[in-house]
């Protein structure tokens, strides 16, 4: 069950040395840590300030977090804000939180001036400096925090260990003297396991249990005993107690020990019931009398009888239990469970809310529309059986044998087994117990079941026989005519040649020298290309008439062998009319004037090198300062870049 | 769902487990050894914070430590050699005394010397105007820079009106105006933040004292109604001259040593 009330969420609130070296080695690992005096004034600045603002953000958030978790008293249910006040002290608490709250704005004060200072730092050591001032600044006032931290922390790790009672759900409040037998009721009703020690003060603090009663869940508080004097000097311990009477709308039970073993006279515990009878007002009251073992009501004297028995009224009702004989315990916890229960619907009914749900009810009475009878339509199979059944009933042997009846025959649950197979349809009854394999030829019988198999089986058959008849398996003798058979021929040896070309290309070297196709074509005889066009299926007699035709020889070129031909060629030297001279030779005797007129041609030429002139007649003056490359504004680059 | 003081209720219902005692003594054994190892292995920031804490613990350690051998330790006094004869065998046994209370007259020597103060600050760094100014450019153009801010702390009085903006020369801006300082006492040893009346002198320049610029070493007039001093007379004093110790525009705050 969940709490609204659940303080075990409050996060830890560290020292307030830890909680320096958190934020300030938060800002460390946050913020960057490189900077150097030769940065621009501006960096330098806003270097620092993200520091201090940093820091100061930090602490803003953790501070603001310490407020928003811990529960602020006005705003819990007055029980949690009694119990607070009684264990922790209100006026205390409440100081310990202003004081954050207080620190808080401090030190967001102090990271707004030195903001503003560092606006106006001038060097990185001066930025510098106001911002160890400022972190200073922080450190002190978060210092001067330690005891409201310490405090915090301490109300914390009790907070997150009280119990998580919930206010405003069915509750039992267990009260009395102590050592009455409250704590040993507390064990029995529910399984919190409370400690139970024969002297007084054992329960120290406020315990829950949980039980269920009417399939709804209870809570249980045991209460530490309280003592009969004015509130005002009851001990922390005993105002627990009182502030769960007070604020808890619950059936409570008052315990009261007559056989005084607690050490309280059955006086003293009487008194102390009228005394805080106030705070039972309103709420269904049990008088418990406990240890009926050691002592009853009968065994004790008259008068004190008569005082215990006076204390009963109409709100208030007496019960006896004895934890240790384990009597009357689940009675005084159902009384009271009714009790409350009872007062809880009255409240509900008295209250607002129980008539918006009212209103939103309506039960709808139809009224008869005529007078025709239209009854239940019941199959006359069923009014067969039923009749049948009746007047089994009126024998004697009333209802027709069940599967649980055969059960219970044939040795009960357990010992029979039922019989599945008992009522299976099968075409022959005396199959129904026949085992089926589950595994058959190696393959799963499951895999093949289909009931239908036979009926689809004839319906094939039916079908193949009748195409059969229409005469559809007949294999037509299909002869190949004379056409396709040369076509496929020749198609044949189309892929057959398609092959061998392939193949030739595969195998050619293409890193050995190879002829041109012009040389290819001087080399080859004709035979050659008669062959080739064999191959291709063509007349060769044409093709060589026609080349014959085209390539035939002028008439002087006949006669002329190639013996005639080498011997012109060989002849070409002597001939000095028609053969070109070297002409940088010209005029010169021997070698050594050729390198020594090669020297001053270039020395003659090296001026015309070095101008860039294509000779000597090339004067040409170009363009000095080109407009465009000289003219207008320059924002980025030299001029030569252009 | 446990609830209340449910450790302590383990404990004392089941117990500690049976070597507890023995755990214990071993882990605060081992834990010196623990703690010279983290010391070796912690580097940056953390090491830094660990060995100032763990410095002055030692400090701590050695103050007990010192405070404990003061009771018994013996010092030599020269002047409390024995009178008379004395036998050779004590010759050379000089006067001894208890040396806590050597420390004690020490401690005291030292306290009447911390009360004694001169004019705290005699001489104080150069500002050069530089430092002291920011040019300001106006103009429509930003070429004029005769204007000058003050980049330092300044106290500027109630009274004080504005020239009209255009016109004026040294503007000293609103996030550096001090009215309170925090004036340290020497005799009462105690510090109060007292309004500041007046700057009486800037040792730097006597165009500061006139801005009211509060640097190191300044002289400024305070209010110390608050104190409650009267003169020989019976008068109540209520302004007093101080001196500024410390930086203001490194610390972001004022203070000052009052002159008595």
């Amino acid at each position: 069950m969940t709490s609204i009330y659940n303080f075990k969420r409050i996060a830890p609130v560290p020292e307030s040395t830890d909680f320096l070296d958190i934020v300030l080695s938060k800002t460390q690992r946050k913020t960057p840590t490189v900077i150097h005096p030769g940065y621009k004034i501006t960096r330098i600045r806003q270097f620092y300030m993200r520091k201090v603002k940093f820091t100061q953000e930090t602490f803003d958030e953790k501070l603001r977090q310490i407020l928003e978790e811990f529960p602020v008293l006005d705003n819990v249910h007055p029980f949690y804000a009694d119990l607070m006040n009684v264990l922790y002290d209100k006026d205390h608490y409440k100081l310990a939180l202003g004081q954050i709250n207080t620190a808080k704005h401090l030190i967001d004060a102090v990271g707004k001036d030195y903001l503003r200072l560092l606006k106006f730092g001038d060097s990185l050591y001066r930025c510098k400096q106001l911002k160890r001032a400022a972190l200073g600044r922080m450190a002190t006032i978060m210092k001067r925090q330690k005891d409201s931290l310490s405090y915090l922390e301490q109300v914390r790790q009790h907070l997150a260990r009280l119990p998580s009672i919930d206010p405003n759900t069915r509750t039992l409040i267990v009260c009395g003297y102590p050592n009455v037998g409250k704590s040993s009721f507390m064990n029995k009703v529910t399984r919190a396991d409370v400690d139970v020690q024969p002297y007084a003060f054992t329960t120290k603090s406020l315990f829950v249990g949980h039980m269920d009663y009417k399939y709804l869940r209870w809570q249980v508080i045991d209460t530490p005993g309280i003592l009969d004097h004015p509130l005002e000097e009851r001990n922390t311990i005993e105002m627990q107690s009182i502030t769960a009477l007070a604020h808890l709308r619950a059936a409570v039970l008052f315990f009261v020990d007559l056989s005084e073993q607690c050490g309280y006279s059955i006086q003293d515990q009487m008194s102390l019931f009228a005394s805080i009878k106030p705070l039972f007002a309103n709420k269904p009251t049990l008088l418990v009398i406990s240890k009926t073992d050691v002592c009853t009501l009968d065994a004790v004297r008259p008068e004190e009888r008569q005082l215990v028995e006076s204390a009963c009224d109409s709100n208030v009702e007496m019960s006896q239990l004895s934890s240790y004989l384990d009597t009357g315990v689940i009675e005084t916890r159902n009384l009271a469970c009714d009790k409350l229960l009872l007062q809880r619907v009255e409240m509900k009914l008295k209250g607002n809310k129980v008539n918006s749900v009212l209103n939103k009810l309506n039960v709808a009475q139809p009224g008869r529309r005529d007078t025709v009878e239209r009854p239940a339509c019941i199959p006359t199979a069923v009014l067969e059986r039923r009749s049948r059944q009746d007047a089994a009933m009126a024998d004697g042997d009333d209802r027709p044998v069940l599967e649980r009846d055969l059960e219970a025959t044939n040795g009960g649950a357990g010992v029979y087994n039922i019989d599945l197979k008992k009522r299976y349809l099968l075409a022959s009854d005396e199959w129904r117990h026949d085992v089926i394999p589950e595994i058959m030829n190696g393959k799963n019988v499951a895999d093949f079941i289909d009931p239908d198999i036979e009926e689809k089986l004839a319906e094939l058959e039916r079908e193949e026989e009748r195409l059969a008849a229409e005469g559809l398996y007949d294999s037509a003798e299909e002869s190949e005519d004379e056409e396709e058979r040369r076509i496929r021929d020749v198609a044949r040896r189309i892929r057959q040649r398609k092959q061998v070309i392939a193949n030739e290309s595969r195998v050619k070297d293409v890193n050995r020298a190879t002829l041109t196709n012009k040389q290819k074509a001087a080399a080859s005889a004709p035979e050659d290309f008669v062959n080739h066009l064999q191959q291709l299926g063509l007349d060769p007699e044409a093709a060589a008439s026609t080349a014959q035709r085209i390539g035939r020889k002028r008439g002087r070129s006949e006669s002329r062998d190639p013996a005639v031909l080498l011997a012109r060629s060989s002849s070409l030297a002597a001939r000095a009319v028609s053969t070109q001279r070297d002409r940088s030779t010209m005029g010169l005797k021997n070698a050594r004037q050729k390198t020594v007129s090669d020297k001053k041609k270039l020395v003659s030429q090296r001026q015309m090198n070095l101008m860039a002139r294509a000779g000597e007649s090339d004067r040409k003056i170009g363009m000095k300062m080109p407009k465009h490359l000289v003219t207008g504004k320059r924002s980025i680059g030299t001029n030569d870049r252009r | 769902m446990p609830q209340n003081e449910y450790i302590e209720e383990s404990i004392r219902r089941h117990g500690r487990r049976m070597d507890h005692a023995e755990r214990k003594r071993k882990k605060e054994a081992r834990k010196v050894h623990k703690d010279a190892a983290f010391a070796q292995k912690v580097h940056g920031l953390k090491a830094k914070l660990y060995n100032k804490k763990r410095h002055n613990e030692k400090i701590q350690m050695k103050k007990t430590l010192k405070m404990h051998d003061e009771k018994n330790a013996k010092q030599k006094t020269d002047d409390a050699v024995p009178e008379g004869a004395v036998p050779a065998y004590l010759l050379d046994r000089e006067g001894q005394q208890r040396a806590k209370v050597l420390s004690n007259m020490l401690k005291q020597k030292r306290k009447e010397k911390a009360g004694k103060w001169n004019v705290p600050l005699p001489k104080v760094r150069g500002i050069a105007e530089d430092e002291m100014f920011r040019v300001v450019k106006t103009g429509k153009s930003k070429t004029k820079s005769w204007k000058r801010m003050v980049t330092k702390p300044t106290f500027v009085g109630d009274g004080f009106t504005r020239k009209p903006p255009k016109y004026e020369r040294f503007i000293r801006p609103m996030a550096l105006r001090y009215k309170k300082a925090n004036v340290t006492h020497p005799e009462l040893k105690a510090t109060f933040q007292l309004p500041i009346i007046g700057v009486k002198k800037n040792p730097q320049s006597p165009m500061y004292t006139q801005l009211g610029v509060l640097t190191k070493g300044t002289i400024i007039e305070v209010n110390v109604a608050e104190l409650g001093l009267v003169t020989t007379g019976g008068k109540v004093l209520w302004g007093k001259y101080a001196q500024i110790t410390n930086n203001p525009e490194n610390d972001g705050c004022i203070n000052a040593l009052l002159l008595v």
